[in-house]
């Protein structure tokens, strides 16, 4: 084997020049191969994984992704091919330096110039003989990069930003030239030594990395607005004055309050997935009521339909579904969450209930939430992702790139979850081969043993959260003198305790993504150091308010409904692009597939046939994911639609499982397509008992549109609608037409 | 038509543009997603593209690859193939009895024969030999969710979409199954705006149409037309609904269908029933090979990438349909049934499609594939037929990019392990990607945002013309 040649006399010979102070220097010292080497690699992207950090590597190199092993980095570097890597003797010759220099053939291009610092500290690392940091090297204990928050006006576009690293010898150095710098946005370009520039106003958050420290700093790019003045509606409370400064800093104006009318139908969406009804909104335009905005709110909140709606959302994230669950556990599951929305539980009790909860899962709902998910990992994540907002998988096989996660962190809070049990007591599933097929009642047990390794180091990490500062279970309140609390049960008191504010956090925009159509921190469940939330005051403020408000999300739905910041119009005279996150305006969305599918049957007044329920449940109220109690029979026209529009399998505990996006296979559904003509054509809908209770063509496309629509037709639609319905032959078949154009037009099929 | 694409295709001029397009709010037209994998292909050049489609023939239930086109002359006879071997157009090499007319184009065809995984359960096999990757555990009834990867064709609408009027990934005529749904054969993570153009008729049917192209019996053009213009009167009336991201996603997806429902284009596309009797009769008047038969007239017509599945069903049991997982169970024999069900229609469609292929110039430009998710064990079992087998199994490749009648890799004398130069269906993958000129390095993201390569694999490059 070959052994990496030491030269100590040499190593006082260098001479160190250092380039505007940009690296870390101990006197008369070598480069330190994890504090200089490590970050060259990283800085130049050589351990990115579309390069050598790939899982298996380029070219027949293979290094750590982005440089997360340094010792098997330095194996790598020193020991493989035959040494041909590194020559010590002619330093030059080394392929280390000769193929990102491109002096030979390199795929990867040139990824620095011989002249440069980069080519130095690693001819300088060679030359000395490869040293590698002992023990007592000083190693990266932070990471400091300033600003951490910028707004910048135009004319300038640019903003210098500098990193510091602290060692822990207490050393610090200014490490700029050798931090990454990343923009999440793509207009914000930084160069090398930390110059961020803009091509456009926005925000952007760009991200230093050096070593394995990330560090996130938020940019705000203003453009020139000679004569600009600041408008917004009056501010009714917190939020508002958190978004209202943000948007002043941007000196970008918010859009106005949304009309009576467009605030009525997505409020009774959002809140009830429904549309109002043509009476409903025919009396909400007539009410001179001052504050009838404000009641409405109140009675959609109490409302059964409120219920039926929160309970759909979170039966997706809780995998309430037929195959593993059977159909009494998807009942008694999915009624354990409705009726702890309607008895308005506080979200920490609900998390707590679910986290300890055992036994028959006939008899205790919440204990199919272990039953839905059979491995201590897949657990782990479950819990992780839709109680603290953490999407742990990637620590699974190695630390997580993006985030301080390791694996002992990954396998560590796995291992609260390594002791559940199943007692199958009976097992009537139709295919034997299949093992996720569970049909009988099973009881959710705790075992007094059982631990999780971490398969890299073979050994249990013990039992850690998830939380930075929190990584010791000694800080756990349930641990202190309730020795009989198992560790479930401990985890359970650790996250509905009030002081947890990551939990707080989580489910507070949890509620602002429902209702906004975005989180404050986006995707709602990936809370990272690297993500950080776009409004960072809004979102303590609602944390906050949650938790003083005992956890009661009506209470912070109520809020944040009244504010003027939901009830911005989706339309504004600002030109600009509205920065992602700031909420300036509403951004239209299209109905999810329960909406889409229900609203349809509203308009038409008729049923609509899902597999194993009686006619008249709306999709909203499906319980499971489809065919309750009819797995095996085919979808009926229902389930076939909302499986077109993306209603989520319930596979995963992610919102991201259900796909609001549209297709062409929609398009086609809504155009021509199969459910929706056998909707428009089937003979007692509402167009033919209007035809029949002789109203008039112009009356009857009236009421079509306060029942889609939520408003009258304008001149136009009428003179056209009437036009067209007085060249038909058949009435009926016009009236087909005019609903058929309605249930197609954006307005009905957005909520905005 | 197609207007997402194009604007997809303005994005490579004007990236900040499709930035706005796809902001905050949108429908989730998935363009950021598609615009990460396009920026994530990085420095590496894309390669030479030497195949502008795909045909990918997949043979669900698992042929024998040695009682096909790996043929053991040698091994003891409780290895051997029962069938005996016939010489073929390329010198040296012999393939079974039942496959005189495929003997003849042998010619045309690149073999691997050490394609090997080690998934052994239909679903997780089948799952990855239609992704090139290996689920995290070998499940019977491997569940069809979103963290699994992608069908090669939605990739490839990811990545590099088509850019004519016709859709990118058609697939047809069954959805498999073993049980459960097999995963991989849809757009998964990458959402269902990358979904094939499924088609569940049967090509074979007198009645064969597309039904997403027919409509209701009682709505005629004309009407439809009528219809639209007071849909977009509605369109009209909300000031500035119309502008935002969302509407104006709507707005493409609707003049995109209705153009396609006014299409003659794509309605002829997909119409096999104008095509000459004798072709029909040549490629077999089954399911598969009209479906073969099918895939022409799509390649023909821009389709980029064709699936036809060989059958709904894992098979193996019957005379008259099903896949080719024959075990023998059930006093059924292997070496009786595929001589009377599925080497026929092989030998119908296989050499049928290349040579018509070849007849109207398009063979160079189209990759055709033929696989399925294992072989099956080189030892004859006690039914006298075999069982399933990943270790070792071949696959054919032919047409666009692919050296006619090379060989590579080479099994043991059983056919029981790869002897010389091992395929990984990553490879496989990879080599795929590459004929198609598609970096195989090319990253996607999965719902958490973890990138992952489009192949785990390298290309063989030495089956490349």
């Amino acid at each position: 084997m070959f052994e990496p040649l030491r030269y100590p006399a040499l190593a006082l010979t260098i001479t160190v020049v250092v380039a505007g102070g940009c690296v870390p220097v101990w006197a008369g010292a070598p480069p330190s191969f994890h504090n200089e080497v490590m970050a060259v690699l990283s800085k130049s992207g050589c351990n990115q994984g579309t390069c050598h950090g790939n899982a298996h590597g380029k070219g027949g190199l293979k290094l750590s992704l982005r440089g997360q092993d340094p010792d098997a980095d330095y194996i790598t570097i020193t020991r493989q091919s035959a040494g041909r890597r590194v020559t010590p003797l002619i330093p030059a010759a080394s392929l280390l330096l000769q193929k990102p220099a491109m002096e030979i053939p390199h795929e990867g291009g040139r990824r620095f110039p011989t002249e440069s610092e980069e080519y130095r500290i690693l001819r300088d690392w060679v030359d000395a003989g490869l040293p590698k940091d002992d023990d007592s090297a000083p190693s990266l204990i932070g990471l400091t990069v300033t600003p951490a928050h910028r707004t910048v006006h135009a004319p300038d576009v640019s903003v210098s930003l500098n990193a510091m690293a602290a060692y822990s010898d207490g050393s610090t150095a200014d490490v700029t030239g050798l931090t990454v710098f990343d923009s999440s946005a793509t207009f914000v370009t930084v160069t090398a030594d930390g110059v961020a520039t803009a091509e456009q106003s926005g925000t952007t958050t760009v991200v230093g990395r050096y070593l394995n420290q990330q560090v996130p700093i938020r940019l705000e790019f203003v453009s020139a607005r000679p004569g600009f003045e600041f408008h917004t509606p009056p501010p009714v409370n917190f939020i508002d004055e958190a978004i209202f400064a943000q948007l002043k800093r941007l000196m970008m104006n918010p859009a106005t309050v949304c009309d009576d009318m467009t605030f009525l139908r997505r409020i009774h969406l959002d809140l009830t997935g429904l549309l109002p009804t043509a009476e409903q909104a025919r009396a909400f335009a007539a009410s001179e009521q001052p504050d009838k905005r404000k009641a409405l709110i109140d009675e959609l909140l109490a409302s059964e339909e409120f219920n039926d709606f929160q309970a759909l959302r979170w039966a997706d994230l809780l995998r309430v579904e037929q195959k593993t669950l059977d159909k009494t556990g998807v009942d008694v599951f999915y009624n354990w969450i409705r009726s702890s929305f309607a008895e308005n539980k506080p979200i920490n009790q609900f998390a707590a209930e679910l986290l300890a909860a055992r036994g028959s899962t006939y008899k205790v709902p919440p204990a199919n939430f272990y039953r839905a998910l059979r491995k201590p990992e897949e657990r782990a994540e479950a819990v992780a992702q839709v109680f603290l907002g953490i999407r742990l998988q990637c620590a699974k096989c190695h630390n997580h790139p993006f985030d301080h996660w390791t694996q002992d962190d990954y396998y560590g809070w796995s291992g609260f979850f390594a002791r559940i049990e199943y007692e199958i007591v009976e097992n009537k599933r139709r295919d034997k081969n299949d093992k996720h097929e569970f049909t009988g009642e099973q009881i959710v047990k705790m075992a007094n043993k059982g631990e999780i390794t971490n398969p890299k180091t073979g050994q249990s990490p013990g039992l850690r959260f998830p939380v930075s500062g929190e990584n010791n279970v000694a800080n756990d309140p349930g641990a202190a003198g309730v020795e009989q609390l198992d560790r479930l049960q401990r985890l359970a008191v650790w996250m509905s305790d009030a002081g947890n504010e990551r939990f707080a956090a989580t489910q507070a925009n949890r509620v602002w993504g429902q209702l906004m159509g975005r989180g404050v921190v986006e995707p709602v469940d990936d809370f990272r150091s690297t993500n950080p939330p776009s409004n960072p005051e809004l979102f303590d403020a609602l944390r906050d308010e949650l938790v003083t408000h005992d956890f009661d999300v009506r209470h912070l739905m109520r809020v944040i409904l009244n504010s003027a910041t939901y009830q911005l119009s989706s339309s504004s005279d600002e030109t600009g692009d509205q920065p992602e996150g700031s909420f300036a305006q509403v951004m239209p969305r299209r109905l999810t597939a329960e909406q889409t599918l229900d609203a349809i049957g509203q308009v038409l007044d008729v049923p609509i046939q899902f597999g194993g329920h009686e006619l008249g449940t709306r999709a909203g109220q499906l319980k499971g994911v489809r065919n309750g109690g009819h797995r095996y029979s085919p979808p009926e026209i229902g389930d076939r639609f909302l499986t077109l529009f993306g209603k989520p399998d319930r596979l995963q505990t992610c919102e991201c499982e259900r796909t609001n996006e549209t297709t062409l296979a929609q398009t086609f559904e809504m155009v021509s397509g199969e459910i929706v003509s056998t909707l428009l054509t089937q003979s007692q809908n509402r167009i033919e008992r209007w035809l029949n209770g002789g109203l008039n063509d112009a009356e009857i496309v009236d009421n079509l549109y306060w029942s889609a629509l939520s408003r009258s037709p304008s001149a136009d639609e009428t003179a056209a609608s009437v036009l067209h319905l007085e060249r038909q032959e058949d009435r009926r078949r016009g009236l087909e037409d005019v609903v058929w154009a309605l249930l197609n037009s954006n307005e009905f099929l957005l909520r905005r | 038509m197609f207007r997402l694409r194009s604007l997809a295709e303005a994005a490579a001029v004007n990236r900040r543009d499709l930035l706005r397009i796809g902001g905050p709010g949108m429908l989730g037209l998935t363009l950021p997603k598609l615009l990460r994998a396009q920026e994530s292909q990085g420095t590496a050049a894309a390669p030479e593209a030497r195949a502008k489609s795909v045909i990918f023939l997949f043979q669900w239930g698992g042929p024998s690859h040695v009682d096909t086109f790996d043929m053991k002359l040698t091994a003891p006879q409780e290895y051997r193939s029962k069938y005996s071997p016939i010489s073929t157009s390329v010198p040296g090499m012999h393939v079974c009895e039942h496959l005189p007319e495929t003997a003849k184009m042998m010619h045309h065809f690149a073999q691997i024969r050490t394609v090997h995984h080690t998934m052994n359960n239909h679903n997780s096999a089948g799952y990855t030999a239609l992704t090139g990757v290996e689920p995290p555990i070998d499940d019977q009834r491997l569940r069809d969710s979103l963290d699994l990867l992608p069908a090669f064709g939605s990739v490839v609408d990811a990545v590099a979409p088509n850019r004519n009027e016709m859709p990118t990934f058609v697939s047809y005529p069954h959805t498999i199954a073993d049980g459960s749904t097999t995963p991989g054969q849809r757009a998964s993570f990458l959402g269902k705006i990358h979904d094939p153009l499924f088609i569940p008729n049967d090509p074979n049917a007198a009645d064969f149409e597309l039904s997403q192209l027919s409509l209701p019996s009682d709505v005629s053009l004309g009407r439809l037309s009528d219809r639209r213009e007071l849909q977009k009167l509605i369109n009209r009336q909300v000031r500035g609904l119309d502008e935002s991201a969302a509407a104006k996603g709507l707005n493409a997806y609707y003049e995109k269908a209705i153009s396609m429902l006014n299409s003659r284009k794509v309605r002829n596309a997909f119409d096999v029933s104008s095509e000459p009797t004798e072709l029909r009769e040549a490629y077999g008047r089954t399911t598969y090979g009209q479906g073969c038969l099918l895939a022409r007239r799509l390649v023909e017509s821009g389709v980029k990438f064709v699936t036809v599945y060989f059958s709904r069903n894992i098979g193996g049991r019957s005379k008259t349909d099903g896949g080719w997982d024959t075990h023998g169970f059930d006093d059924t024999r292997m070496y009786e049934i595929l001589p009377e069900w599925h080497l026929p229609i092989t030998d119908h469609t296989l050499p049928v499609l290349l040579k018509d292929l070849e007849d109207r110039g398009l063979l160079q430009d189209t990759l055709v594939m033929w696989f399925g998710e294992f072989g099956r064990t080189p030892k004859i079992n006690k039914n006298i037929s075999r069982d399933h087998w990943p270790k070792c199994y071949t696959a054919l490749l032919a047409g666009g990019g692919v050296k006619g009648g090379a060989v590579y890799g080479a099994s043991d004398k059983y056919g029981a392990v790869p002897d010389r130069d091992p395929v990984t269906t990553g490879d496989l993958t990879a080599t795929m990607y590459s004929l198609l000129g598609i970096d195989h390095t090319t990253e996607i993201r999965d719902n958490l945002s973890r990138p992952l390569p489009i192949a785990n694999g390298r290309p063989v490059t030495e089956i490349f013309a």
